[in-house]
């Protein structure tokens, strides 16, 4: 028999089959020794459960089980309502904190990428303003901002040369064709 | 005024209402009366008194704080012992071991060596004691695994549906046609041994 017919019959017993399977497999089980068998078997063994299955009872007394249970419903218990309250409230608070401090990112960048793009009358040999422009609003401070002009003074080793970055390689700006990089979109250079 | 209510002699529907308004004492009742059938189920389902303890408790804490959804469109017992089911299983689960899928578990899982094998006639309440039997059973439900021995209880004393213990136990009708079929099959076994051990 295959392991289908074992598990039809299985059904069959269960009463899992619709009608017309239930037939088939009545008549199976009528005409085959092996599936008659097999139907024997798996009726002892539910038998078998129902008669020797262990009935499990408990012995502690009533009130020290009840103790127990009320003890943990006790220590589940909802939170306090001024609690509850001021974690709604910190969890409103964190609602607008999120969107508010993604905003600030976002205008902070921004004033960064228009002061990475300077004019190009700005980008003169005197650009170490435009070092001051880009580095107020990334949050240095003001000493900070003053040993970034300290650092670029020529000579001065180690340190990025502002400069010179901004003086030899200008950053692109759409509307001057001479900053595009060499491409298609500006196929005169 | 409304009638006081008489917890001892209260029927289950009443406590459970009075219950849900908020009142412990009825609740308390509930549980003294029905305590013993949810651990059983626990113990059934777990074969470990102190877990089946504790998990039959933590079914009664949980029943309370659920309280209020129970609609009375089952029985209290029956609700309760859904809750129990659900709280065994999900410790069950948790306590699985991470295994990878070896040889022995797909055999398991398609039928096995049971499948196999040949159809015996026998009869293990036969000449036997019922506490002897209930010996057998305990030790042959011990060495099925736990989601063999959880489709063999939700079928056999929950009387569930295949498709009921399906989505209980998060997997497909088939594969609960297979595990009943292996656990049935392998208790068979089980019994045949234990009692041609006890012959010799």
């Amino acid at each position: 028999m295959k392991h289908e017919d074992n598990l039809r019959i299985q059904a069959w017993m269960d009463g899992e089959l619709a009608p017309k399977e239930a037939a088939q497999i009545a008549t199976l089980i009528e005409q085959n020794p092996e599936a008659l068998a097999l139907s024997e078997e798996l009726r002892v063994v539910e038998n078998a459960l129902h008669f020797g299955e262990k009935s499990a009872v408990l012995d502690d007394s009533r009130d020290f089980y009840w103790s127990q249970i009320e003890r943990q419903i006790d220590a589940e218990e909802p939170l306090p309502e001024p609690y509850a309250t001021s974690v709604i409230a910190s969890g409103n608070l964190l609602r607008w904190i999120v969107p508010v401090g993604s905003l600030g990112a976002i205008v902070v960048l921004m004033m960064n990428f228009g002061a990475m793009n300077p004019q190009p009358q700005s980008s003169g040999p005197d650009s170490t303003s435009d070092a001051s422009v880009l580095a107020t609003p990334t949050g240095l401070t003001e000493s900070a901002i003053g040993r970034e002009k300290e650092s670029t003074e020529p000579g001065d080793m180690g340190v990025i040369n502002f400069q010179g970055v901004l003086g030899s390689r200008r950053l692109s700006d759409p509307e001057d064709p001479s900053t595009l990089p060499e491409s298609i979109e500006n196929p005169n250079r | 005024m409304a009638k006081k209510l008489d917890i001892p002699n209260a029927d289950d529907e009443s406590l459970v209402r009075a219950a849900q308004r908020g009142a412990m004492p009825p609740y308390e009742e509930l549980v003294h009366r029905h305590r013993d059938k949810i651990y059983a189920r626990a113990f059934s389902m777990l074969r470990n008194e102190e877990e089946a303890m504790d998990l039959s408790q933590g079914a009664w804490v949980k029943g309370w704080q659920r309280l209020k959804q129970f609609k009375h469109n089952s029985s209290f017992t029956t609700w309760m012992t859904r809750i129990c089911i659900n709280l065994c299983l999900d410790f069950l689960r948790k306590r699985k071991r991470k295994q990878t899928d070896s040889l022995d578990q797909m055999e398991e899982e398609s039928g096995g060596v049971e499948r196999r094998m040949p159809v015996e006639e026998f009869n293990p309440t036969e000449n036997v004691e019922r506490e002897e039997l209930r010996l057998q059973i305990d030790d042959a439900m011990l060495k099925l695994s736990y989601e063999h021995r959880t489709v063999l209880i939700l079928h056999e004393f929950e009387r569930l549906e295949y498709k009921e213990i399906a989505k209980a136990m998060h997997c497909s009708i088939g594969t609960v046609m297979s595990r009943l079929f292996y656990a049935r099959r392998k208790l068979a076994t089980l019994l045949i041994s234990l009692k041609k051990e006890r012959c010799k």
